[in-house]
């Protein structure tokens, strides 16, 4: 009677390999017995792709280095271009600082995947000083950076920051997040309105975030309604699938 | 759509087309038998039974398709995988595959069944269909009885129709809509949630206990399901406290092959749900089964039978329900089997019954595990019973991270000074 090391079936006498799960039988000596219980590991490792083998951080490094080049180079042409045309550099400097934003963001996402509140912070530093030397140096200086870029940045990051804790402390994750996005986003149209409005006239008055307010706050009472009230344990996935 | 002729398909039978709506990662809608040997699995010997079984249950060797407004089930010629059990327990079926997988460790040789295809009675006879032929293969003498033939002529019509259908009548009585149930407020588990403890129970001793009751093992472990439920609700602080005030009900399949004299092998189950009232105080654990007995009893009746079919069957049959497209069709499906299904059972317990397999093969095997489906959010906790010989496996199926309810109920079996034997492994 052959038993296989690996899965405990019995095999037919002489056979070479379990026919089950295709390990050597092995007699269990000292030497082979981690070989033999790695057999698992093993077999699950065959059946990935070379791309399945990488780590979460060798995924996101890739694509950090591919999209690097694409964004840099991107910034290299269109300044290159808008140089030999106008011989400075104008309109260039818009989509050169956006792609210097998301180079900047998604190594940020790269290299601080797990420090959530630091990458946060980094990012509104990131953002914050490319809005002011855009202000000095975009030519026309208004001094708009700190009356209004920062501000409202400020406050569309602590809305993500409320967001984020929310969604982190519902349990049961489903019409609710749509509820509170919904909500988030009818405050931060409220605030830019606000600071818009005292940019511009110098006092609080507010036209359309109101509207978007009302409507928003309907919709997120039905949507929290459904969901705590009928209680359905739906993913959303599931729920729109088609 | 005869087997015997290359490609056929079929529809979904009545009990299974909810399952393909609610099926997550988590909630597989999968179950297993497993047969625990005296010896280490034999693979040739197995291997050769379960090709030769596939000859006789071909209308198992299917797969699950979309249609525009239902799913259906279609004919795959593809063998049944024999894998190393060394995975999570009860996974989900991948898209596009068969329904039926082999998992073999050491002595425990374990087919898994996805519910869209049949239900435990319908496997139970196909696993044994297996193990007779395995019994064979391995040089155990087969009475004439249960020899096997290899050509699908004996196939009858009635093995794959769908039952429900044979036994509807037309006049539907309105639907009564139950009030919610108490569910057990224990926490979820991280993912993979599906764990399950096997109770090894000793069959002789409960039978004396339930007899001396006068009542079946089945009436005997609802009752202590409900006791337990009932304890687990008086026990529990804070704010869930509100649950209190409402009713206890436990879902109770039956197989309805005892009732109607069917052969089919795909799903022909019905449930009694006895329930147990909070609000009135509470209940000793032999008033629990006076009612429990009389619950089932009444339940039991084959016009309330014919009634529960009609209304499951006939709003399938409505043509306005049958024209919705399957998407619509799945997400209606998925919120009603959660709002009038789940929301009114606390607990599940699904009893196999007592298991007989022929002389020479029943000398092969120790014990039968049934393990239950991975039970939803809501639910949390179900447990499926299987007896074979001397021994009576009670498995707990949890996705939670507590386990007072299987240890209570297995502390109170004890106390009856019944011999139970623990496993676990997932």
């Amino acid at each position: 009677m052959m038993i296989c090391p690996n899965c405990g079936v019995e095999v037919e006498e002489n056979s070479n390999f379990c026919s089950l799960c295709g390990e050597p039988i092995l007699n269990r000596t000292a030497g082979n017995e981690v070989f033999i219980r790695s057999g698992k590991a093993r077999r699950d490792e065959r059946l990935l792709t070379d791309y399945q083998k990488l780590t979460g951080t060798q995924k996101r490094k890739i694509f950090w280095k591919i999209s690097g080049l694409i964004l840099i180079s991107g910034i290299i042409i269109s300044l290159l271009i808008d140089f030999i045309v106008n011989r400075a550099f104008t309109w260039s400097k818009y989509p050169a600082t956006i792609s210097l934003v998301l180079f900047i963001h998604f190594t940020l996402n790269v290299f601080l995947h797990k420090k959530f509140l630091l990458m946060l912070v980094l990012s509104f530093l990131s953002v914050a000083g490319l809005f002011v030397l855009f202000d000095r140096y975009g030519g026309r200086q208004t001094g708009w950076d700190l009356k209004l870029g920062i501000p409202v940045l400020i406050a569309a990051y602590l809305t993500i920051l409320c967001l984020v804790f929310l969604v982190s402390k519902a349990k049961q994750k489903g019409l609710n997040i749509i509820a509170y996005s919904l909500i988030a986003t009818g405050l931060l149209s409220v605030f830019t309105e606000g600071m818009l409005s005292i940019y511009n006239r110098g006092t609080i008055y507010l036209e359309w975030s109101l509207i978007v307010m009302v409507s928003v706050v309907f919709i997120s009472m039905l949507l929290l309604y459904i969901h705590y009230r009928l209680k359905k344990a739906t993913d959303l996935k599931r729920f729109f699938h088609i | 759509m005869i087997p015997d002729q290359g490609k056929f398909w079929f529809t979904l039978d009545n009990a299974a087309k909810i399952f393909p709506a609610i099926i997550t990662k988590e909630v597989t809608s999968v179950f297993r038998l497993t047969a625990v040997l005296n010896q280490p699995v034999r693979i040739v010997p197995l291997q050769k039974a379960v090709l030769l079984a596939e000859k006789r249950f071909p209308y198992y060797q299917v797969r699950l398709r979309e249609g525009f407004f239902w799913y259906y089930l279609e004919h795959f010629p593809q063998h049944f995988f024999i894998d190393p059990d060394d995975s999570v327990v009860c996974r989900k079926f991948s898209r596009d595959g068969l329904l039926i997988r082999f998992l073999v460790r050491d002595k425990h040789l374990s087919a898994e069944f996805s519910h869209i295809l049949t239900d435990g009675a319908g496997a139970l006879e196909f696993f044994k269909t297996v193990l007779i032929i395995y019994a064979g293969a391995c040089g155990v003498e087969i009475p004439a009885k249960y020899q096997f033939s290899k050509s699908p002529d004996g196939i009858s019509e009635e093995e794959y129709e769908d039952a429900y259908d044979r036994y509807f009548k037309a006049e539907i009585p309105p639907m009564v809509r139950r009030s919610r149930s108490y569910h057990l407020p224990f926490p979820l588990n991280s993912v993979p949630r599906y764990n399950r403890l096997n109770a090894i129970l000793s069959m002789k001793q409960i039978k004396n206990i339930a007899q001396e009751k006068g009542v079946s093992i089945t009436v005997y472990l609802v009752s202590i399901y409900f006791y337990i439920l009932q304890d687990v609700s008086e026990n529990v602080n804070g704010k869930v406290r509100l649950n209190r005030k409402k009713k206890l009900r436990v879902q109770v399949p039956v197989n309805l092959r005892n009732v109607f004299p069917s052969k089919t092998m795909r799903n022909f189950t019905l449930f009694v749900m006895p329930e147990i009232d909070l609000r009135l105080g509470h209940y000793t654990f032999d008033e629990i089964l006076k009612s429990v007995y009389h619950q089932i009893k009444l339940e039991m009746d084959e016009k309330l039978i014919h009634k529960n079919i009609a209304r499951n069957v006939g709003s399938e049959k409505k043509l306005y329900i049958r024209g919705i497209p399957l998407f619509l069709k799945s997400m209606i499906l998925r919120v009603k089997y959660y709002s009038l299904g789940t929301s009114q059972y606390s607990g599940v317990l699904t009893n196999l019954g007592n298991i007989n397999l022929p002389d020479g093969t029943d000398r092969l095997v120790d014990y039968f595990i049934m393990t239950p489906p991975p039970p939803n959010k809501m639910l949390k906790i179900n447990c499926g019973v299987a007896g074979f010989g001397d021994n009576l496996v009670v498995s707990f199926g949890n996705i939670t991270q507590r386990s007072d309810f299987e240890k209570k109920f297995l502390q109170f079996l004890s106390d009856m000074n019944i011999r139970i034997e623990r496993e676990t492994n997932n």
